[in-house]
């Protein structure tokens, strides 16, 4: 995602030192409009090149924004207390004990039942202590270098031994923080903070680990700055921490508690667990036809059979007690069951929210709310570490009433959604009648989906593009697609609408978007 | 519907047309939107451009059909020059229905043949603009010009724009970006 606020409209020339930290990322980027281009390149046959120098120097900037004082690439190390600002401070130290813990499962899945088997116990533990021991002296090392501190309104966090690095996170941009406890870190009283800005390709510096109460002071103190820095307008940070304990009751006014059996039930049917016994029985049928129960066959079988179950089981480790609570204009979202998460998100953070009918769920009338965030990117590999839950699992009401404290005004049950004409079963044969979409007075909605229903909503103030599309197939049948793009997501498409109509939707859309920005 | 050199399209819809005719089924408001179309050279860049990955296809089948002697490489390269034909008409089709238009609040970017898009960018959700001209592109006097927002999805893309109006559209959206900024 090129969500930067890049200044590459100016042509040549160094930042000056002093429009940086001080000014909001997009005050930032007009503090770089205004001024007046001094190097205004000349138009001519060389401009061309002349500009993509602007666009390359831009961009060496903006990466050397970590640098800030000019430093790019290699910093010197600074020795002391670096310029006006605190001393650095390191991570907790038995970090490095714990990331090492950490490697010995990847080691151990590295190796694999059938080294196992080849190589006798003794040499595999030998092996799994060397690499796991390797390690450890690593993320010694590691967190020997690595430190962090807050500098004006910039956290910066160093690290590396050979190929240092100082990454400045700008305040301004910070689109949530939060307190990540695994297993490992609550056995030993530890928590991780986890920063995330926008235009940030993944999670930006993990701090991990730091002691509980210091990650949740760091956490107040951080959403302090960002909302001092006039990214979170009145976001006034409570004092009280939600990642002090293990599992204190969110703060603010709870908006729901999923129950922990309903969260079962609700993983149980689903595609995998369905499909489980059937695989047990082929399995099983091998094993007598064969006659070949070996460990290793067992193991690996078991492993595979665990890997098919990963994802139900870990969504309900992962949203075990989920809670949702509404403090001011913030949401509060604790979840998990070895590893404790507190979210905190902004409402005005929410680029669009998602809702979703899986098909077995029917049976009981459930539904998931999701949500985009702009600033978790989408292709991050490991997406538990998005905030993408609103709600795990709930019925109808529940979910209206929670989409309405997100999205004020909207009513999830009673939405007028149109199909599109009925020449649309061409291209939608089976699932035209589902599809739908409509303007409300503050969102914009879209349904899709045959089997596991879709509806997606996005507030107009959010929307960042409109695009109108139309394949050659829906030219011929006169129809055409609407999209509306958001910053984290994909957005909302109104697929195979009626011309008119669709120019109508992306006309209403680009005006209502408008006007929504002027009203917010 | 009177642009030389084309037929009429199925729904007679004729986007390569004068600025302001009301002709494509994705030229909505004709009336508050002036469509600014693209430079010509364009199509020189394309086509070039064509032509170089051709002529290695080309080269490859005629060398492999020499030595082998094989008819297969002959039907190959048939059917290279017969795909080489269509790109060239859609190519030169493409750059003449490529145009966008400065509206009050918005930037508006209109392309593609066999799929149309049209792309409505308000300048206050401008993140920033690129500028780029690759070596081809400058040989033929050329810049392209690309609006980037927040959203990945975004599709705001400008090319075969002369230098001097790559830059004054650079500026102004610019200004009008800084003017409007709202970011997320």
């Amino acid at each position: 995602m090129t969500a930067s606020p890049g200044p590459a409209q100016e042509p040549t020339g160094p930042r000056p030192a002093e429009s940086g930290a001080d000014q909001p990322a997009w005050a930032d980027h007009g503090a770089h409009a205004q001024q007046p281009a001094p190097a205004e390149p000349p138009a001519g046959a060389d401009h061309p090149g002349h500009a993509m120098a602007g666009i390359e120097a831009g961009r060496a900037e903006q990466a050397g924004y970590a640098g800030q004082a000019g430093a790019v690439g290699p910093v010197a190390w600074p020795a002391g207390v670096p310029e006006g600002g605190e001393p650095r401070q390191r991570l907790h130290p038995l970090s490095p004990a714990l990331h090492g813990a950490k490697s010995l499962v990847v080691v151990i899945a590295g190796l694999s039942w059938s080294t196992l088997s080849r190589v006798g116990f003794g040499w595999f533990a030998a092996m799994v202590a060397v690499l796991a021991l390797g390690a450890t002296v690593l993320a010694l090392v590691s967190w020997y270098n690595t430190g962090y501190h807050v500098v004006g309104r910039e956290l910066r966090v160093h690290e590396g031994l050979l190929w240092r690095r100082t990454r400045a996170i700008p305040l301004e941009r910070l689109q949530a923080v939060e307190v990540v406890r695994p297993l490992l870190a609550q056995l030993t009283g530890l928590a991780e903070l986890r920063l995330e800005v926008v235009g940030g390709g993944k999670t930006e510096a993990p701090l991990a680990y730091l002691t509980v109460a210091d990650a949740a002071a760091l956490r107040a103190r951080l959403l302090a700055l960002a909302a001092g820095a006039g990214a979170v307008p009145a976001t006034p940070e409570p004092e009280a921490v939600p990642g002090a304990a293990p599992a204190p009751a969110a703060t603010g006014r709870p908006l729901h508690a999923v129950r922990n059996k309903d969260l079962l039930v609700s993983q149980l049917l689903t595609p995998q667990a369905f499909l489980l016994p059937f695989g047990v029985a082929f399995v099983l049928a091998q094993f007598f036809s064969e006659g070949s129960t070996s460990f290793i066959a067992v193991a690996s079988t078991l492993t595979a059979m665990a890997g098919v179950l990963l994802q139900p089981i870990r969504r309900v480790l992962d949203d075990w007690a989920f809670r949702i609570a509404r403090d001011d204009e913030v949401l509060r979202i604790r979840n998990g069951l070895l590893e404790t998460r507190a979210q905190t998100v902004p409402l005005n953070r929410v680029q669009t929210v998602g809702v979703t009918w899986p098909l077995l769920w029917r049976v009981k009338g459930w539904l998931r709310l999701r949500l985009e965030v702009a600033g978790y990117s989408a292709g991050e590999s490991d997406d538990r570490n998005r905030p993408d839950r609103l709600l795990p699992v709930g019925d109808l009401p529940t979910g209206e009433s929670i989409v309405t404290e997100v999205l004020p005004g909207v009513r999830l049950a009673a939405l007028p959604l149109t199909p599109p004409p009925p020449r649309a079963r061409w291209l939608n044969p089976l699932s035209r009648a589902r599809l739908g979409a409509v303007l409300t007075d503050e969102v914009f909605a879209v349904r899709s989906g045959l089997l596991t229903r879709q509806v997606t909503l996005v507030p107009y103030a959010r929307i960042q593009s409109v695009r109108l599309v139309q394949g050659p197939v829906q030219r011929r049948l006169g129809l055409a697609t609407v999209h509306a793009d958001t910053a984290g997501g994909a957005g909302a498409a109104a697929q195979d609408r009626d011309l008119a109509e669709a120019r109508t939707l992306a006309a209403e859309l680009t005006a209502r978007a408008h006007t929504a920005r002027l009203g917010t | 519907m009177s642009a030389p050199d084309r037929s009429p399209a199925v729904d007679g819809d004729d986007p390569a047309g004068a600025a302001a005719a009301p002709v494509s089924p994705l030229d909505p408001w004709p009336a508050t939107v002036r469509w600014q179309s693209i430079s010509h050279d364009l199509i020189w860049v394309e086509l070039i451009r064509l032509a170089l990955t051709l002529a290695v296809l080309v080269i490859g089948l005629a060398v492999g059909w020499a030595v082998a002697g094989h008819w297969f490489f002959g039907a190959a390269l048939g059917a290279v020059a017969v795909l080489a034909a269509w790109r060239v008409v859609a190519i030169v089709r493409a750059v003449r229905v490529w145009g966008y238009a400065e509206r009050d609040n918005d930037l508006l970017v209109r392309h593609g043949l066999l799929v149309r898009r049209l792309s409505i960018v308000p300048y206050s959700r401008m993140q920033f603009v690129d500028v780029s001209a690759g070596p081809l592109e400058r040989a033929f006097d050329l810049a392209t010009v690309q609006l980037h927002t927040a959203a990945a999805a975004t599709d705001a893309r400008v090319p075969g724009l002369r230098p001097a109006e790559a830059s004054r559209l650079r500026d102004r959206l610019t200004a009008l970006g800084e003017d409007r900024a709202e970011g997320l």
